[in-house]
């Protein structure tokens, strides 16, 4: 049987979760690594950035990828190559935009590469196409450029 | 504990729902709560046109727009979708502030190569490794006298000729600099002068004395260059110990004269492209293919050769992985007898008999019931007799495959009277090639027959091929109806038309990245 872990998120709520699942984020890895897998049973593991509703998102993607399709490509940061990304992550964003930015912040917060890819280039795509004015619509940003 | 509050926020969700039905969480988090290192990685995913407008949002979207990180890869060619410049002043304020020490890789077209830009890459960007200079649109060189400093960590290098313009007053200049070349592409205006009249053909850059520069050359790609000849070849042999490629497609010239010595000097030369190439019978006679144990990859698409000299290097190649012999006449089943019995086809992973329609459906039948396990891709189109029922009885032993390309193009040869059932097909491939990532079928949509089931044998394939990445199928009503199919499912890029994508086998050379150019 494999080993379960405790998460405590921001507000309080604990999650118990599937060490496999949960390891799959470089920070509980490297927590796990630092106390000891023994210890852990009995510890709880806090995570004071994540609310309990993003960590419920976060924890339904990597559960999804570790059993179903394969993690998407590590992209380095400066390959442009592709946009694309599979059906179920495009379906599993569809969310406004405040709750796909806590994701973002959750996944690097967490440091789950996979994730943060995926999140990423879904915001890249909002991006394309569109005209400086509108991209500043679509996310509400001011300009703080005087007019010329 | 867990499940109260998993139904509360249950709750607190569905509330949460406004009127459209969208989703409106409980998070206003906004865009600038996310810190520059991942705005710096979304903007990573756009091109350099779109991350030009990001600058104009607002000053933080501005620094992170000029981080010298987004800036490796650069191409100022805006035909080929880089960026335009539009003076050198602004180009040299580049180099200096935006590129800097990140640049790795440049496209510069003629009107921006002069002395001052390279001598501001050269002193600005040390790690600038790849660079693509295209004279290709040049009437006249820039003087190049006061050129006193080039990159010097120069490890890939294109150069595309123009048809008129001497390169030598510029060659001259760099050849002191560029000895630490692997790579080197030197493209030809093949393209744009295919069918114009014979004309004055100048040899515009010297091969022998730039080959002379470059002793490290791994990999040689001479691409539709009209001047290029056998004497060429021989050169790169004499000079070039660690040659491991060389391409000489649509360079017409060459007959294959110097071959012989070639593979007898560099001993490393594993792949050799000479397709649509005036290769004669009597050179590769000459050669000495059975001790060109180094040689796994050979494409002879489009040469008049013989079906003896055909056999003659088919018996005798030991290693071969990788064969293209696409369009011609001599490749009949003799051919393909010799190969199998005398020949060595077992490291077989890509064959390519494009148009090669003298090779009887029953030869390739037993080729494939023997080699096709190992095959990763294949080409058989352009043959009217191969058609989806010899397909679908080989399929089952294609397990393997990568890439497929199969059916009559229109207006390619004579039509096929026959229909091809293509939902059975469909069906065929998705249940036998797991791996399938290209898939070309060119059959014209008059010749496809499917029924209203087709949409089931589309899932089938989509669902069951998730490595699939492109399909290509001829325009018609057929293909809207799978593009729409795979649309739904949010695979957008996948289902595209004959005339803008062509599957090739390419993508299993050894070394397809570095061949390629242009794109």
């Amino acid at each position: 049987m494999s080993k379960i872990i405790k998460l405590q998120t921001s507000d309080g709520e604990i999650f118990d979760v599937d060490v496999e699942v949960a390891t799959c984020s470089g920070l509980i890895k490297t927590m796990l690594e630092v106390l000891g897998m023994d210890e852990s049973d009995k510890e709880i593991v806090s995570l004071p950035n994540v609310s309990s509703a993003i960590l419920k998102k976060v924890l339904e993607w990597t559960k999804y990828h570790k059993d179903n399709a394969p993690p998407p490509e590590l992209d380095e940061p400066t390959d442009i190559s592709s946009l694309e990304i599979c059906s179920w992550d495009y379906n599993f964003l569809k969310v406004d935009q405040g709750t796909l930015f806590e994701i973002i912040l959750a996944a690097n917060y967490l440091d789950i590469k996979g994730l943060l890819v995926v999140t990423c280039k879904t915001v890249a795509n909002m991006i394309k196409g569109k005209s400086p004015e509108n991209i500043r619509k679509t996310f509400n940003i001011k300009s703080g450029f005087t007019p010329a | 504990m867990e499940g109260i509050w998993g139904q509360v926020s249950d709750v607190a969700a569905a509330l949460s729902r406004d009127a459209s039905g969208r989703m409106s969480g409980p998070f206003h988090t906004q865009i600038e709560k996310l810190p520059d290192k991942i705005l710096l990685r979304i903007f990573s995913y756009l091109q350099h046109r779109e991350i030009c407008n990001l600058a104009k949002i607002c000053k933080k979207w501005r620094m992170i727009a000029y981080d010298t990180r987004l800036w490796q890869v650069v191409s100022l060619r805006p035909e080929w979708s880089g960026l335009h410049v539009n003076s050198l002043e602004s180009l040299l304020a580049l180099i200096s502030v935006r590129f800097g020490p990140s640049l790795r890789y440049i496209e510069l077209p003629i009107e921006l190569i002069t002395h001052t830009v390279l001598h501001e890459l050269a002193s600005k960007c040390p790690n600038l490794t790849h660079m693509l200079l295209d004279f290709s649109t040049a009437m006249q060189l820039h003087d190049f006298n006061e050129l006193q400093a080039f990159p010097t960590k120069l490890r890939y290098l294109c150069v595309c000729l123009s048809e008129v313009i001497f390169m030598e007053g510029f060659m001259r200049k760099i050849y002191n600099f560029i000895n630490g070349l692997e790579v080197l592409h030197l493209i030809g205006t093949y393209e744009k002068t295919a069918e114009a009249e014979e004309e004055e053909v100048y040899e515009v850059i010297n091969i022998h004395k730039l080959k002379s520069a470059i002793p490290n050359l791994r990999i040689v790609n001479l691409y539709g260059i009209t001047f290029v000849d056998d004497s060429h070849i021989e050169a790169f042999s004499s000079n070039c110990i660690q040659l491991e490629c060389l391409a000489a497609n649509f360079c017409a010239k060459v007959t294959g004269s110097s071959l012989k010595l070639l593979l007898s000097r560099c001993r490393k030369l594993r792949c050799l492209l000479l397709a649509q190439t005036g290769l004669l019978n009597e050179c590769l006679m000459q050669v000495e293919w059975d001790k060109a144990q180094q040689l796994q990859e050979l494409d002879l698409t489009g040469t008049d050769l013989s079906s003896e000299c055909l056999s003659y290097v088919l018996s005798n190649l030991q290693n071969l992985r990788y064969l293209s012999a696409g369009q011609l006449d001599g490749f009949n089943d003799s051919v393909m007898r010799n190969f199998m019995e005398k020949g060595n086809p077992r490291g077989l992973v890509a064959l390519d008999l494009d148009r090669s329609d003298n090779i009887s459906e029953e030869m390739i039948y037993r080729f494939i019931s023997r080699f096709g396990q190992q095959l990763r891709g294949l080409i058989l189109s352009g043959i009217p007799h191969i058609t989806d029922q010899i397909w679908t009885s080989i399929m089952p032993v294609l397990s393997r495959t990568k890439i497929l390309v199969m059916g009559m193009a229109e207006g390619c040869c004579q039509k096929i009277q026959q229909k091809i059932l293509v939902d059975y097909l469909m069906d065929c491939i998705a249940t036998n090639c797991p791996e399938i990532e290209r898939l070309e079928l060119r059959w014209d949509p008059d010749t496809l027959r499917y029924s209203d089931k087709s949409q089931k044998a589309v899932d089938a394939l989509r669902v069951k091929c998730l490595q699939l990445r492109c399909l290509v199928l001829s325009d018609g009503q057929y293909y809207e109806s799978v593009k729409a199919n795979f649309e739904r499912a949010d695979r957008r890029t996948v289902v595209r038309t004959g005339t803008n994508c062509r599957v090739t086998n390419s993508y299993l050379l050894t070394d397809y990245r570095e061949l390629m150019f242009n794109s």
